[in-house]
């Protein structure tokens, strides 16, 4: 590394924190409400933090390839990274910076140039929106750093290792592939001993790339803050059973991203303990995130990225709170398999687990516990046209709800969007199809 | 020129049962003939079918899943597959993967159904891996049908199958030599979706004996422009026939239900390791998640050893394994000169005009 590139490093992210730390602190003195209505309750205090911390992240990133003593590795959301921060890897998820554009509602422009080249509009949105990204350089966050690792995982989907291929053959880097078998009822011991081997012959690649020895007892450590982010983030949601629900999952939506692209920091440990905090303040002083909360749902799949906002104000409008998703859940649902002491075999079994590695009745099982411990009124299962494996199975589950759940119907709506591409969302319709459940769960 | 008279699968299906064999129905791709058949089972493919009825799939499924899965269940709830004693379901694509799940536990077809899923790499880890899913798919079978082939009756199935693969791999290179239509030839090809290997056998050795050096006919490469035809299946299978009427004929395929299941030999004194194997180092595809390069060198080496003139995408709508590919590919080999065009369709769809058009277009500027 050049001294130049050390000093423009240096200078740049320590002044860019410090630029993001005062505007934090700036919204945090204003306390300002991002809602344009007054049915819900002001945004969360920490909502400024969690601005800050993805910023840093984004930052960081910017200058990641100047940084000679940290290499960057791009992974999916939910691909066993601490063995990659164990080696110091500065790891982006290109999922979460699709989100980020899909939020600032950057998709149409990025993804064309995905399109333009030959990309469907029948694949993934995310995926176009980052193959865009990385071909036009166009993004919201100023400047994505280029890998020189990729870590593809396919608990998730079978779209992300497709997408891997395209940027390993784009970037010309190795791609580590963890394959995690699909469960459909349980899993196998050889499953899991499978994704164990991958795990470990990962570690040499990575050790080659980042040029330094894996360290066993960081990765213990690291998996030890994941484990308790996780918990801290579990209780997070589960603070949602309280009537008023002090937390939103449009809250949750946002407030994720340091579980997804931080895990393993303890600076995430501390975020998520004060959100906690905050929240239980909430509760404390009976403050609910729907003002007038009357009736309560779940939201399966996704989020709508590009009208998150529209959403909570329409439902809270009509005292509707989203309070429990499976969606937020899949980062907190898994918290107890991470063992610290036996992190390769824990995290095998960890990240065979995610609720889109398992089968259709599994997530309608989730749905109906969720229903009850959460005592919702009813469910948005949101059909996205980009993600298939999260959408398979809806109508039945939907029908599922509808007529078994305990006994006693569920109401359920199946919501046509996509989570990133506008093009795909008709917000007259949605409006209709919503104003009707809600009018029906009166 | 002959007309091939092949077995029909009803007839097929009826006489395997009658001398006490089972079915099963197997979704695409990928999966261990020999080990099904070391069970008397007859794999019968199901690949959509086309034409059918697909709004029985629709309670089910979305739109935007592709018509051979659409189809596939609407021919299920049709009833259509009560002939099959079990359906096994290839972890293919997260399609695929979510109609055997929903079938598991919601649809709850009255035969057993066993997903399998294939790894995504080549490594010694997933050929472990698919040994150890196809010894379980071993003991749901024996669960199934109160048999437990030895190792020497597995083998000897494998050495049949691997018999009948190596035939079917020399119909793929002989081809030329055969007087046959093209339609005929991808009839012949794709009876070994549901005949039994010994039966594929005798008539791919007849077919392979009698028509050899047979000089120039109306399918020869000598009087039509030769492509190559890649996706996932060649359905409506009509496009022979209009490739045909275009002077154009297919020198070789690219197809995932045809040449992407050229399985070599395996090598194993295992009988399980030897199935995965094969499966493992079949031709790239991209349901089983092959990197670009692979891919890309070997559809230019399928050019390069057939002087093909251009490549035909062909492919299924929705279809992710192969739109994720596509852009890549198609850069990579005009790099190479090499010409290449898309067309997608719906299993439903008749051969449209539209893409009738494009086509010929393409093999004129070809030609």
């Amino acid at each position: 590394m050049s001294l130049s590139n050390e000093i423009n490093y240096r200078v740049n992210t320590t002044i860019g924190k410090a630029a993001l730390r005062a505007v934090r602190w700036q919204a945090e003195r204003q306390a300002s409400n991002r809602w344009k209505t007054d049915y819900l309750a002001p945004q969360l205090k920490i909502a400024p933090r969690t601005k800050e911390l993805i910023g840093r992240h984004y930052l960081e990133g910017q200058y990641a390839n100047a940084n000679a003593h940290r290499k960057v590795a791009w992974a999916t959301s939910g691909a066993p990274t601490e063995f990659l921060k164990a080696m110091d890897f500065y790891v982006l998820y290109p999922e979460n910076h699709a989100a980020v554009c899909g939020t600032a509602r950057r998709v149409e422009d990025i993804s064309t140039e995905a399109e333009n080249v030959g990309y469907s509009r029948d694949i993934c949105s995310y995926a176009r929106t980052d193959i865009g990204a990385m071909l036009s350089g166009k993004t919201p966050v100023g400047k994505l750093p280029k890998p020189d690792l990729l870590l593809a995982c396919t608990n998730i989907c079978q779209t992300v290792l497709l997408w891997y291929r395209v940027l390993a053959h784009h970037f010309n880097v190795p791609l580590i592939i963890i394959d995690t078998p699909f469960i459909y009822t349980e899993t196998t011991d050889y499953a899991v001993a499978y994704v164990k081997r991958q795990m470990e012959e990962a570690v040499p690649i990575a050790e080659k790339v980042a040029g330094k020895k894996f360290d066993e007892k960081k990765f213990r450590e690291i998996t030890r803050l994941s484990k308790t982010a996780s918990e801290l983030w579990s209780q997070v949601m589960e603070r949602g059973k309280h009537r008023p629900a002090p937390i939103s999952v449009f809250d949750q939506f946002i407030q994720m991203a340091p579980i997804v692209e931080m895990r393993g920091e303890a600076y995430t440990v501390d975020f998520y303990a004060d959100m906690l905090k905050e929240i239980d303040e909430r509760i404390a002083r009976g403050v609910g995130s729907v003002k007038e909360e009357r009736k309560r749902l779940l939201w399966d799949n996704l989020p709508i990225w590009y009208r998150l906002r529209y959403l909570a104000e329409f439902l809270a409008e009509r005292g509707v709170a989203i309070v429990a998703s499976t969606y937020t859940n899949a980062w907190a649902e898994l918290a107890p398999m991470f063992d610290p002491q036996n992190p390769f075999e824990s995290g095998a079994r960890t990240y065979l687990h995610p609720i889109l590695n398992r089968g259709t009745g599994y997530k309608l099982e989730t749905m109906k516990r969720m229903v009850k411990e959460f005592a919702l009124d009813g469910a948005i299962l949101h059909n996205d046209r980009s993600c298939k494996p999260y959408s398979i199975g809806q109508i039945d589950q939907r029908d599922r709800l509808l007529r078994d759940a305990d006994g006693r119907g569920v109401p359920a709506l199946l919501l046509e969007a996509d989570h990133n591409d506008p093009r795909a969302f008709s917000e007259e319709q949605a409006a209709t199809r919503l104003a009707a459940f809600v009018e029906m769960l009166e | 020129m002959s007309t091939l008279a092949l077995p029909r699968r009803s007839e097929i299906i009826r006489a395997h049962q009658a001398h006490g064999g089972r079915i099963a129905a197997v979704l695409p791709i990928h999966y261990p003939r020999a080990l099904l058949r070391a069970f008397d089972i007859l794999p019968v493919e199901v690949w959509g079918p086309p034409r059918i009825d697909p709004s029985p799939g629709a309670a089910h499924l979305q739109p935007y899943v592709c018509s051979l899965v659409r189809n596939a269940l609407a021919f299920l709830l049709a009833g259509e597959l009560d002939v099959a004693d079990v359906v096994i379901v290839p972890h293919t694509c997260d399609s695929l993967q979510g109609f055997a799940s929903i079938l598991v536990d919601f649809i709850q077809p009255k035969q057993p159904v066993l997903p399998i899923y294939l790894p995504r790499g080549n490594r010694p880890s997933d050929l472990e891996f698919l040994a150890n899913e196809f010894r379980a798919l071993y003991r749901a079978l024996a669960a199934i049908t109160h048999c437990t082939p030895a190792d020497a009756e597995l083998l000897a199935s494998n050495a049949r199958e691997e018999h009948a693969d190596d035939l079917l791999a020399e119909l793929h290179r002989r081809r030329n030599e055969l007087a046959m239509t093209q339609l005929e030839l991808y009839r012949l090809i794709r009876s070994r979706e549901y005949l039994p290997a010994e039966m594929f056998i005798e008539i791919v050795g007849a077919t392979l004996h009698g028509y050899s050096a047979q000089g120039d006919h109306p399918g020869s490469p000598r009087q039509n422009v030769p492509i190559i035809l890649s996706g996932i299946v060649p359905e409506p299978m009509v496009i022979f026939d209009a490739l045909a009427e275009m002077r154009a004929v297919v020198i070789a395929d690219d197809l995932a239900s045809c040449g992407r299941r050229l399985y070599p030999r395996g090598t194993s004194a295992d009988p399980f390791v030897r199935m995965a194997e094969r499966i493992l180092n079949a031709p790239p595809d991209s349901t089983r998640g092959g990197a670009i390069p692979e891919r890309l060198e070997h559809l230019a080496r399928l050019v390069a050893t057939t002087n093909a003139k251009g490549i035909v995408f062909y492919d299924v709508k929705f279809c992710e394994p192969e739109l994720f590919y596509l852009p890549t590919l198609r850069q990579g080999l005009q790099a190479r000169h090499i010409p290449s065009t898309v067309i997608e369709f719906d299993l439903n769809d008749a051969f449209s005009q539209q893409a009738r058009t494009r086509v010929e277009a393409f093999i004129e500027m070809l030609g």
